[in-house]
Parts: structure tokens; sequence; C-alpha cells
């Protein structure tokens, strides 16, 4: 992992800190800029390191501290990400999973383990010891606390044949405008995001469930009589729905209730089945110069 | 308090003349398909979760009626989890439902669904993500705590005999299965893919808990296996949990597990070659834990699919002759039938649509499409992220020949975010775009879907990657639960629904029948409530 990458995830995780979990979240359509994303990504990894029960979450000013001693003392045996090189792995050592604030890792730095051909770092004071073990710590949760991954750069497709797909071939053109629906839709959404719903618009975030925009449906009863309205609910058995009077009808599905959902996705979900790997980067990559 | 009960089972203790007094004789378990006791998480070893029991039959079952509920109520928030949910599937024995939650193990009247004890673990760490249940040995019953402890319970008692800690909690393994007691061994298996550590599949001895062997998923170098890895280091980053109980076929003495993905999960430069013997299904000696055969189910994944799925064993005729069978339906969408005598290859066909492998080679075993594998811009898949099914019991009912499963179809995007030389723990995540859940009817012989019912929904698009599990009567019965919280009852044969109730919960576990005091029950756990069904409850 560089440096560069890291910094990124300390500043996820100090959203998390800045951001107590639980707190609401907004969902409206200014709500999808950068300090938004990195609140609820700050969210998501806390929510995450503790479900999988990771412990105490390190502090990512000593980390920070530690990170500087790290590098020029350790990296060149362990690895600049602690991953090993000719020393091993830190992340999987018990000496460092065990650990809580330095008191297993403090004297194996200090001491060094000269039957494996470690060094002494005597001269390291009980502070330096404390920020890298916290670095260590820190480590350790940006690889076991999977909430804190960052996507990378995915725009590697070509927006000029995007462009041709969205025109041609994808057949978005029958439905969507680039100056209406889709007017500055790069600036409104990540390229991850924007990828997702490109193929079918109500695909989640990875992790946390999204909004379900309300359908119509339409439900014709046994002896022909027909109710519309906004769907509540349906499944083998039931369906519900409000009318335009805001009134409540809940059914039951026996043979010849016949339940019709207005359902705009459905040649999104045709679609699914004829998508390449590179009609969907070329789409993303045009998509998102809709700034 | 519970005297009366005791009363009894000491007067059929000698009755039969019983040297020792004890809840479940081991022998019991090697009991194919038992009607008055489900002593193991499948209900036999078989994994078939087939009942012969008739008296719940096509023409009465719309009659099934709630015979009592119970509440696991548990006394303080658990740890990362909103809404607890029963993964366990209940023991029965002997007039109790012994069942689990994550950190908690209950203890309840199975006539009445009173309360007979309730034991509470404080975890030091651990994933909370289920707990499939308890294993049983005589009185005793066996326990896997999130944080790596089995422990040991008296079960007339709840009280605790031994604990024994079996996985590291701060090496990221967690433990969630329900050990499985064959003749005088625990099995007991463990989960984990935060951080790389090797999976392994342990055996200890029921009355003190001492390790008797340990089998490593990954080989040692120089070992068979090694070959399908890079270097040791590659090796020791291992994978491969046993999270979930196998089966066993008494006769062949062998015990069969599925392994899990190989880590780091997603990363996999650095780990090239197939990954023996993750992912897999391994037949093991129970008294030695050496490897017999292994069929390899996913080479060299990278989609977290782990291979652990239930491998169902049943006999059967194939072109005139009698085979000894083992069939799963692996959570890489591939329905798999193998000779369970040598793992000899006989079918491999997806149940599902999908994308991620070339076809099968000579083996049997599927070839993954390398442009398939996670990558930083998005690998487009035509299946589920969370795999074409998981971990909820799936059934096979001899009766029909047909293996039941609650399949998912779907589309989604694996993204690789670990792009460093050295990846380590998931590496990547998944990006899911639409999916439907779908009871699927498979004939074994074909690897054809006979019938399938797409479970309504309002939506189209159903989230999660658990789901309820199948039970199959000698009546022709279906047991099994939607996504909308309705436990169904369909006719397996074609697919009809023919009962159905509506919990406050989708089905979470397994269900499974019984014969008590005569009367057929059904059991089903749905988030933290058990529900009990028979046709005519008896209330005086």
């Amino acid at each position: 992992m560089h440096i560069s990458t890291r910094s990124v995830l300390v500043t996820i995780l100090v959203m998390a800190i800045a951001n107590a979990p639980g707190q609401s979240q907004s969902h409206g359509s200014d709500e999808n800029g950068s300090a938004s994303r990195q609140k609820q990504e700050g969210e998501r990894a806390l929510r995450t390191r503790e479900f999988l029960g990771l412990g105490r979450q390190p502090d990512v000013q000593l980390a920070g501290d530690g990170e500087k001693i790290y590098g020029p003392t350790c990296g060149f045996c362990h690895g600049t990400d602690a991953r090993g090189a000719q020393g091993p792995d830190l992340l999987r050592s018990p000496v460092v999973l065990d650990d809580d604030h330095g008191e297993l890792m403090g004297p194996v730095i200090q001491n060094g383990r000269p039957d494996k051909g470690m060094p002494a770092f005597s001269s390291l004071s009980e502070a330096q010891l404390r920020a890298l073990a916290e670095f260590l710590h820190m480590q350790v949760e940006l690889t076991a606390n999977r909430g804190t991954y960052q996507v990378r750069n995915i725009l590697t497709g070509n927006a000029k044949a995007g462009e041709t797909y969205f025109k041609g071939e994808g057949k978005c053109y029958t439905c969507h405008s680039v100056t209406g629906d889709l007017a500055h839709i790069g600036s409104k959404l990540t390229p991850v995001d924007l990828q997702a719903v490109e193929l079918y618009p109500e695909a989640r975030s990875y992790d946390f469930g999204g909004r379900h925009p309300t359908r119509q449906v339409t439900v014709t009863l046994a002896d022909g009589t027909k109710l519309s309205g906004s769907l509540k609910h349906l499944d083998d058995f039931y369906v519900s729905l409000e009318d335009d009077q805001g009134q409540y009808h809940s059914i039951t599905i026996t043979k010849g209730v016949k339940a019709v959902v207005d359902d705009k996705l459905a040649f999104h979900r045709e679609m699914l089945a004829h998508y390449t790997d590179n009609q969907i980067h070329d789409l993303t990559a045009y998509l998102v110069t809709l700034k | 308090m519970k005297s009366p009960r005791f009363m009894f089972l000491s007067l059929l203790v000698l009755l039969h003349g019983a040297s020792v007094a004890q809840l479940l004789d081991p022998h019991k378990l090697l009991e194919a398909e038992p009607t008055d006791t489900w002593p193991t998480y499948n209900g036999d070893y078989s994994g078939r979760r087939f009942s012969p029991l008739t008296q719940i039959q096509t023409s009465n079952v719309s009659g099934l009626a709630l015979a009592w509920m119970y509440r696991a109520r548990v006394p303080r928030p658990m740890r990362g989890i909103t809404n607890p949910e029963i993964k366990s599937t209940p023991l029965m024995v002997k007039g109790v439902l012994y069942f689990t939650l994550p950190d908690h193990v209950f203890a309840v009247d199975a006539r009445t669904g009173h309360e007979l004890w309730h034991y509470e673990w404080f975890d030091q760490g651990g994933h909370l993500v289920g707990n499939r249940g308890v294993g049983m040995y005589g009185d005793w019953l066996y326990f896997m705590a999130p944080d790596g402890w089995c422990i040991s319970l008296d079960a007339p008692t709840g009280k605790e005999r031994w604990r024994k800690k079996v996985a590291d909690e701060k090496m990221q393994y967690f433990t969630t299965m329900a050990p499985m007691v064959v003749g005088h061994h625990i099995l007991i298996g463990v989960g984990g893919d935060a951080i790389d550590v090797p999976g392994y599949l342990e055996a200890r001895d029921p009355e003190t808990g001492e390790l008797q062997w340990r089998w490593y998923t990954e080989p040692r170098k120089g070992d068979p296996g090694s070959e399908t890895w890079p270097n040791q280091a590659a090796m020791e980053h291992g994978g491969g949990m046993t999270w979930l109980p196998g089966t066993y076929d008494k006769d062949l003495n062998l015990l069969y597990w599925g392994t899990g993905n190989p880590n780091p999960v997603m990363g996999s430069h650095g780990r090239e070659g197939a990954n023996l013997w993750t992912c897999a299904i391994v037949a093991l000696n129970p008294d030695t834990g050496k490897l017999v055969w292994a069929f390899q189910g996913s080479p060299h994944d990278t989609h977290d699919w782990d291979n652990v799925e239930t491998p169902v064993l049943f006999d059967a005729t194939i072109d005139g002759k009698p085979r000894k069978l083992l069939a799963q339906a692996a959570r890489n969408g591939y329905f798999f039938v193998l000779d369970r005598r040598n793992g000899n290859n006989i079918l491999s066909k997806p149940f599902v649509p999908l994308n991620w492998s070339k076809g099968v080679d000579a083996s049997g075993q599927p070839i993954p499409d390398q442009r398939k594998e996670p990558s930083v811009d998005g690998s487009y898949l035509t299946i589920n992220w969370g795999g074409g099914t998981n971990w909820m019991p799936p059934s096979f009912s001899p009766r029909t020949g047909l293996f039941y499963v609650n399949a998912t179809l779907g589309y989604s995007l694996v993204y690789l975010t670990d792009t460093s030389e050295r990846p380590e723990g998931y590496g990547g995540f998944g990006q899911p775009l639409w999916s439907q859940h779908v009871l699927e009817a498979i004939d074994y012989r074909t690897g054809n879907v006979k019938w399938s019912h797409a479970y309504t929904t309002a939506d189209g698009t159903q989230g999660g990657n658990s789901g309820p599990g199948i039970l199959t009567t000698a009546a022709n019965l279906l047991f099994t639960g939607d996504y909308n919280g309705n436990l169904i009852a369909f006719n397996a044969t074609n697919g009809d629904i023919l009962w159905h109730f509506p919990a406050l919960h989708s089905l979470s576990n397994g269900p499974e029948t019984y014969l008590l005091d005569g009367q057929q029950y059904l059991v089903a756990g749905a988030g933290d409530t058990l529900y009990v069904f028979c046709l005519v409850p008896r209330r005086p």
C-alpha cells in the first residue's frame, strides 16, 4: 500500500471518529458531495470494525507519529506496509495482534531478536515505541477492516466509445437524455456509484440498503374490478396498495387475482445479460464527462 | 421445576435397562432418519434433511397451526447486530430443544416452549455473524463462542463443564459452527477472513475436550497439494475455513467437509495456482484426520465463494449400477455429484447462469476465467455477488429424487482495491446489481432444474446472502420460507404451494420435524423467534 493511499484511509478514520455512528443520514440530492460521502464511509468503517470484533480502535495521530519512525527504522526489513520483505510480515504476527498498547511489541523492538537477525533498537524512547506500536495497529486495521477500503481509479474506459455505445448498441438513448435526466450525472455521482447505477438504477451501495422508490401497481380482482395505486407490499400471497385517495387496500392473491407492477426497469434487466466489461467501462468513462 | 420430566426419563432408562443414564446415546447418531429426535445439525449424518414422517401430508398441511412460540430474548444488545437471527437448527432430544444465538444457548421444553435454562457467554471478540447450534454427546452439549472457545455444557442444567480455546480471535479467527459429534470425536471448524490465517478442522475428546487431531486446509511444503501454490509464504496466508458442519458415512468411515475460500480473498496476485485444499470438498478419516480424497469446486477462488455448502449423501442407481453419491449445490453456482467412495466426479453443471468459469476440466472441476477475477475498474459477473446460494441448508428427497436449494440469480461487479505487491485481507469488494431468489428442484441425474419457484417480491431486487433452509418429508412435502417473512409448504414433486404462515421475520434457519407424544411437529427459526407447528395443537 502506498503512502498516499494510507493518507486517504487515515482521513476516513478521522472522519469516522469525528462522526459518531448512528447519526441520521440525509438522503437529499445535495448530499452526494464528498463531505457526505466521507462521513458515510467513516460510519461504514466504524460499523465494520464493530461487526468484525476488531477490538480497540487505533489512534490516528499516534499512528501518524509512529509512521515517521517506522519508515527509516523498520521499513527496510519488514516492508513499508509492514507486510514483510527480508523480515516477516508483521500484520499476522501474534506479537502485534495480541498486543494492546505496545506492551508486547515494545520489549521486542527494544531488545531485538538476535537469534533471528533482528537488531535491538535500544535508543527508542517509551513514547516512540508506543507510537511505533500504534502505527502497526493501524496497518492491521487498514487490512482487517474492509470498511476502510477505498476504490481505486476505475476510469479505464474510452469515453468516445462509451458515447457511441450510449447512442447506439446500448440503446440508453431510447429512455435517457444526457441533457435531461442524466444532465450533470458525472458531478452527482462518484464513478463507482455511476458504474453501478448505469447498469441497474436501483443497485445498492455494496454494504448498506438503498431506498426503494414507490412503484405503481394495478390489481385486477376475480370479478374484473381494478384497483390502482402505489405499491406497499407484494409477495406470493398478498398485495397491498394505497390508492389516489390515500385509501389503503390489502388483497389476498387467490386464483383470478392479478397484480401487475409498473416496471420501468424491465429493459435494464434484459440488458444485464448482454454487457461486456469493455462496454461497461467505456460507458462509465463517457457518463463521468457529463459534469 | 423439571422433576416430572426427569422422573419420566429415569423410568425410561430403567425400563430400557440402559447401563448409563444419558440423554443422547451417541449410537442414536448412527440411525438413518430418526423420527423421535433431531440429534444433530442436519438431523442425521447424511445432510439430506429428509424425514420419513407422514402425519403431516399434502392433504392436511393446510391445517397446520401454531403449537407455541418462543422468543429468544438476549439481555443486552449484540455487538454489531441489530436483529439477532436464529441460524441454528435446534437439537430435539427427549423433549427438549437446544439452540443458539451468537454468545447464547437456550434449552426449551419442546412440549410447551417454556425456557429451562439460558447460558450466556461474554466474548472478547470474534464475529457475531451467526451461530449454527450445538452438538450433543450423552448428557453433554458443545457450543462455539464467537471468540474461539469450545464450551461444553451439562444438558440438564446448562452448567459449564469445561472450555477449550480452539482459535485465536486476535488472529481474526471466529467460530460459529455447530460442533459435530462422530464416534468419540467432537469435530470443530473455524472461520475468518479479515486477516490471512490458515483454516483447519480439529477433533476433540467429548469427555475432556483434549485435542485428538488437527487437519490444516493448506498443505505443508512438499506435501501433496503444495504444488498448487507458488511458495510457502502464499500457503501460510491460508484461508480455507471450515465453518459449516460436514456429513459422515459410517460404512466407509469417511467424514465429508467443505472448505472456504483462500486468502487474500480477492487480491489473488501472489497465490497463483489452484490453492488446494481451499474451496474443496474433502473426505477425511474421522479417527486420524488424514485426507482420503478431495474435489475442488472452486480452483483459485477470487470471489469469496466458500465451498462449505452441505455435502449431501445418498445412494442411487446410475446406469444400472448402485452408487454411493455425494451432491453439493456450491456457492459458485455449480451443482456437483461425486462418487463419495473416491471423489470421482459424475456431474458438474451450473444451477444458475454464470460467466466466471470457462467450463470444467477432465476431472469435472470448473476452470476459472482469469478475466472475471476482481479488477480495479470492476469485472462484470452474471451471477449474484454472494454466489448462487450460501450456507442455508439444502435438502434431498429420496422419494422424489430431487435436490432442493434456495438459489439466487443475479448480476454484480467485483472490484480489486489492494493492488500492492503483497495483498493481505479481503482486498476488494463486490457491488450487487440485481438479484432474485429462486427455489430450485434439481434432478441429480442430469443437473436439470425440474421445477423452480421465483419468490414474488415488490421490487424485483432482493439483497442478502443469507436465507432460508429446506426440509423435505416422505409425505411429499417441502418446507422452507421466502424473503418476505412467509414460512411455506410446497408440494415437493411439482412446486405447488400448499400452506404458508406469515411470521415476524423471514425464515433464518433450516426447518426440522420430529414426533413427540405421537404428534408430528414442525419447527422453524425466524429472526429471534422459534415457531412450532402441528396439526391439532393439544391444549388441556
